[in-house]
């Protein structure tokens, strides 16, 4: 049947209704524009002979193919735009570096839309808040206090900070750090805050 | 060198710094890490908190940490050994170290520049004078130089000059093999007996005293800290009742600034009160008639490993006119009518039984309508879960697990400790009946042995220090209410149990021998030194108590022999 390519795009995101992004899939995608074509030359063809012969009977399967057309393009932009909500997302969680296995889900596209994101996002924190700018990506929840205790939960080796100090962390130490540099780790799950 | 005012040489030359913690795995070293760590997270002082089992573990968290990190403080470990030979470290790393284990190494004491001692200078040190063992290296230059000018003279008057200096020589040599002979001595006497000092959490306790940033919750980790040197035995009475007093300062000072007429303390605050509490373990998490049959006083007086002892227990409840049914039950729910006048009449009864001791003098804590614990609980609850044998858990996942059980709001994690005590308990009080029955106490001249073979039940929970020095003391005591051999009641005990079956390592302890006015100093560090040198036994003196090691099974025998030459 038409259009069941494009559905079965929409049920793998909706798969992963979690926010992960899946591998960018290609084949499918290709599949779809495939079918949009093949459809497409059908109906002009169609189209014409309708004007030209004045066959009336065609219009109703010219009106199917537009209808399917219609349905697929409506299908993939969704596609398209839900996978770029997820990037968004992606930058708000990780920072701006993104690990390996999540770019290798990208299409070339995609990290050239990720990098415009960034661009476009960096200025506007550099516009905030007087000469400095503000990193808006940080605190998003109200802190409560300046300094957290956190627990190291698996060796990860050193970790650099901004003014350039470096901390061992090994399993099971504790560290007493300023908010704001531990709350990227906190979201990997590497630290852990302790709560006393 | 020794600290004069903590808070102006330690707290505020850290105060914009980043500080590494080093913290020892027993209770008290626990308290005093979580006093500083509340009294750092006030002023937002940045730390690292690494805990280290032993030297070698120290060792290498130095090293790790020392390119990022110019102030280390070391809770009760480092002071009995020379720190700096130990870890070479730097120029510019400076070592504050809070230790309760004495003799202090001499270098520690008279270093001036790197080592920094949280120690009262009073606190009972003996500290041999400078002049006893350092020797300036200038005198001897001097007297070479003066021997050549001498020898210019014209030759005349050389001969006799010569003379003269070869004499002074020969008595200057003779002077310095006097004095190294005494220094030798000297540092003998000094070195050989092992013993603890003030606890570190009241140290830490007094700082924040002093900063007066001190809270009830930090005064009641100070307390645990001096409750842990007490039910460990590492103390003699006289300081802990001395310690008591101090302590009982601070918990009126407390006490006093918020009760009055109009405004009461809701019920979740924490109250610490005074308590003349039965020195029966755990007896108000259990029920009375484990507690009495698991508490290494009761059990030692009543010798309940016997049946005669079994049967005075009997009579001492029914003297008491406490019913089997009540006494056999969970504690919390016990009458009322029995529960209230508890303590005075297990004393009187006590007193006919020919146990005089049977209160003492401790601290309760109590916060929520069911949280009610007393300071001995908190410590055999954590140590409970700082030494569980659980197989996939490392040491330190039990350290931290043993920190946070200390926090009023892990109260499960507290629970699940007390459980495990309860359990340890238990297992100590069977091993201890079948060490006497099957008289596994053998007396080698000099000093008791045990050893615990691997098939003995709860063995695992053995192979930890703590559990395995507690193990000793019951046993000790026991074994000398039930011995007639009169010269046996005096001797030292030294106990060997399997620590690692694979690896074929056991662990060895040493406790000095049992008496009322013991002075609970333990000799068997330098010891077990002696002995494993000369018998070259694959040996490691890994812990911070050197009267504890690790031993190869195989050596074990010759070791044994080596001892028992050496203290005869």
């Amino acid at each position: 049947m038409f259009c069941e390519k494009a559905i079965e795009l929409i049920r793998e995101l909706h798969r992963m209704s979690d926010g992960q992004l899946p591998a960018f899939n290609e084949d499918g995608l290709r599949q779809v524009l495939q079918e949009m074509e093949a459809l497409y030359e059908q109906n002009q063809s169609d189209v014409n002979e309708a004007k030209s012969e004045g066959r009336a009977e065609l219009i109703p399967s010219i009106k199917l193919r537009h209808c399917c057309l219609l349905r697929n393009q409506r299908c993939v932009t969704a596609y398209l735009y839900d996978r770029l909500l997820r990037i968004r997302a992606l930058r708000w969680e990780y920072g701006s570096v993104l690990p390996a296995n999540v770019r290798f889900h990208m299409c070339a596209e995609e990290l050239q839309w990720f990098s415009q994101y960034k661009k476009s996002l960096a200025s506007f924190m550099r516009s905030l808040g007087g000469d400095e700018g503000l990193d808006i990506t940080q605190d998003m929840k109200p802190p409560k206090s300046l300094y957290i205790e956190v627990r190291c939960l698996k060796d990860h080796g050193e970790f650099e900070i901004d003014d350039g100090t470096v901390i061992l962390l090994k399993k099971n130490s504790q560290h007493f750090l300023p908010r704001w540099k531990c709350e990227l780790l906190i979201r990997q799950g590497v630290l852990e805050h302790v709560v006393s | 060198m020794f600290i004069a005012d903590i808070r102006k040489d330690f707290y505020e030359v850290v105060a914009n710094q980043r500080v590494v913690l080093l913290v020892a795995p027993d209770i008290d070293a626990l308290c005093a890490c979580k006093i500083l760590q509340a009294l750092f997270h006030c002023d937002q002082i940045q730390y690292t908190l690494v805990p280290v089992t032993g030297w070698q573990d120290l060792g290498t968290a130095f090293l790790e940490h020392k390119e990022q990190f110019r102030y280390f403080v070391l809770i009760n470990c480092g002071a009995n050994v020379d720190l700096l030979e130990m870890l070479q470290p730097d120029d510019d790393s400076i070592f504050f170290i809070c230790d309760t284990h004495r003799p202090v190494d001499v270098v520690n004491v008279y270093n001036d520049t790197q080592i920094k001692l949280l120690i009262k200078q009073d606190d009972d040190l003996g500290v041999p004078s400078y002049d006893d063992i350092f020797r300036d290296e200038d005198e001897e230059g001097e007297d070479s130089g003066n021997e050549s000018d001498e020898g210019s003279e014209p030759s005349g008057k050389r001969r006799r000059f010569d003379e003269g200096a070869v004499e002074r020589r020969i008595e200057r040599q003779r002077a310095k093999r006097e004095w190294e002979a005494r220094r030798r001595e000297i540092l003998f006497d000094y070195e050989q007996y092992e013993y603890h000092g003030t606890s570190a959490a009241m140290m830490f306790f007094e700082l924040a005293w002093v900063l007066t940033k001190d809270t009830k919750d930090m005064l009641w980790w100070a307390i645990i800290g001096l409750t842990d040197q007490w039910v460990h035995d590492k103390i003699t009475n006289m300081k802990y009742v001395t310690d008591i007093a101090t302590m009982q300062r601070h918990v009126s000072r407390h006490n006093h600034r918020n009760e009055d007429e109009e405004n009461s303390l809701s019920i979740d605050c924490m109250r610490i009160s005074f308590e003349y509490d039965l020195r029966l373990t755990l007896y108000q998490h259990w029920s009375l008639y484990e507690s009495i049959c698991n508490s290494c006083y009761t059990s030692c007086s009543f010798k309940l490993w016997t049946l005669n002892g079994q049967k005075k227990l009997q009579e001492f409840l029914a003297d008491m006119g406490l019913p089997l049914k009540q006494v056999r039950q969970k504690f919390n729910s016990m009458d009322m009518s029995i529960k209230e006048n508890l303590r005075d009449v297990i004393e009187e009864s006590s007193n006919k039984y020919g146990m005089k001791d049977i209160r003492i003098q401790t601290f309760g804590v109590h916060f929520g309508f069911k949280n009610r614990f007393l300071a001995s609980d908190m410590v055999h609850a954590t140590a409970a879960l700082l030494e569980s044998a659980e197989k996939d858990d490392s040491e330190t996942d039990n350290f931290i697990k043993a920190l946070d059980a200390l926090s009023r709001s892990n109260i499960d994690r507290l629970h699940s400790g007390i459980e495990l005590a309860k359990k340890k308990l238990i297992a100590i009080q069977q091993t201890v009946a079948s060490c006497l029955c099957t008289n596994l106490i053998l007396s080698q001249g000099p000093f008791l042995y045990c050893y615990l073979m691997e098939g003995t039940p709860d063995v695992k929970l053995f192979s930890k220090p703590m559990a395995l020095t507690l193990l000793c003391k019951y046993l000790l005591k026991a074994f000398v209410l039930s011995t007639r051999n009169k010269r046996c009641k005096l001797l030292p005990l030294v106990m060997a149990a399997p620590k690692d079956v694979e690896k074929g390592t056991v662990i060895v302890v040493g406790i000095p021998p049992e008496s009322e006015t013991s002075d609970k100093k333990n000799f068997f560090g330098r010891a077990f030194e002696k002995a494993a040198e000369s018998t070259s036994s694959r040996t490691l003196h890994d812990h911070f108590d050197t009267s504890i090691i690790e031993l190869k099974t195989e050596d074990r025998s010759k070791f044994l022999d080596a001892l028992i030459t050496l203290l005869s």
